[in-house]
């Protein structure tokens, strides 16, 4: 099977956090051990959530679909290109990206690490793609994933990278 | 062929949601004819000098802004679905200014 190179097998989690500032204290200390962010990413990260929500409303998408989000910060805080998936037990509230005064409960995060938005095709335009293109059933699968290596596996396999 | 018509798209991180709408505006505009080109920002940098060098502000969401653009704005949030008759009527505002700046 052939790799897929927005994906790495240790960066994908699964948090039972019931609100997205501890899901990111997690998910950014696990990074930065793994060397793929620096030590301003978690800030980054939490503050722009607050400033700049990231909630995706998926019902235009299929009405069965729980909702995403896609949190990322500026590439100065991170070290690579890659797609980091976090699988929430219970859905989370996220301010809604394009209606702020919204809230969205939401079910899994694709937070997107990005230190190079020129040089490469866009990958949230890929995320979106992903959504809009698998069968809902296959959504709602990974969705309730709860072991890393599933994750990996369905989304490396699944996810066509251009 | 037409004068060069530019757009500002700003999102929070400058790098993902701004970028998906320059590629995706840039490239439904030249199918549909014209000369337009869009610049990716982050929020936090656009003030109204900036705005001045442009002809339309693509935004994601209603953001506050500190002072009124003189420029018009577009709510571009919908092109993120990449479904297309969601982003179709966000093109059509965009074709309608850039229409207005090469009458002029």
């Amino acid at each position: 099977m052939k790799e897929n190179k927005l994906f790495s097998a240790n960066a994908v989690f699964v948090s039972d956090a019931s609100d997205p500032t501890t899901i990111f204290k997690e998910v950014s200390d696990k990074l930065l051990t793994l060397d793929l962010v620096n030590d301003g990413f978690f800030n980054g990260i939490n503050q722009r959530e607050q400033q700049y929500p990231t909630g995706i409303d998926t019902s235009p998408i299929a009405k069965e679909l729980p909702n995403i989000a896609v949190p990322h910060t500026e590439g100065e805080f991170v070290n690579t290109c890659l797609i980091v998936p976090v699988a929430l037990k219970t859905p989370v509230s996220f301010k809604n990206m394009i209606a702020p005064d919204q809230s969205l409960p939401v079910k899994f995060l694709f937070m997107i690490l990005n230190n190079n938005p020129e040089g490469q095709a866009n990958i949230l335009a890929q995320i979106m793609d992903f959504l809009r293109l698998s069968p809902v059933s296959k959504l709602q699968a990974l969705f309730n994933l709860t072991e890393t290596d599933k994750i990996y596996q369905l989304l490396s396999k699944n996810f066509s990278q251009k | 062929m037409s004068r060069e018509v530019k757009f500002i798209a700003a999102c929070g991180a400058g790098v993902n949601s701004s970028h998906q709408i320059k590629d995706a505006v840039e490239e439904e505009m030249r199918k549909r004819g014209y000369n337009v080109k869009v610049d990716a920002y982050m929020i936090k940098d656009v003030n109204e000098d900036l705005l001045s060098h442009y002809d339309g502000y693509l935004t994601i969401a209603k953001t506050d802004l500190s002072f009124k653009p003189k420029i018009p704005l577009i709510d571009a949030g919908a092109i993120l679905y990449r479904i297309p008759a969601m982003a179709k009527p966000v093109y059509d505002n965009v074709e309608k200014v850039v229409k207005e700046i090469n009458a002029k």
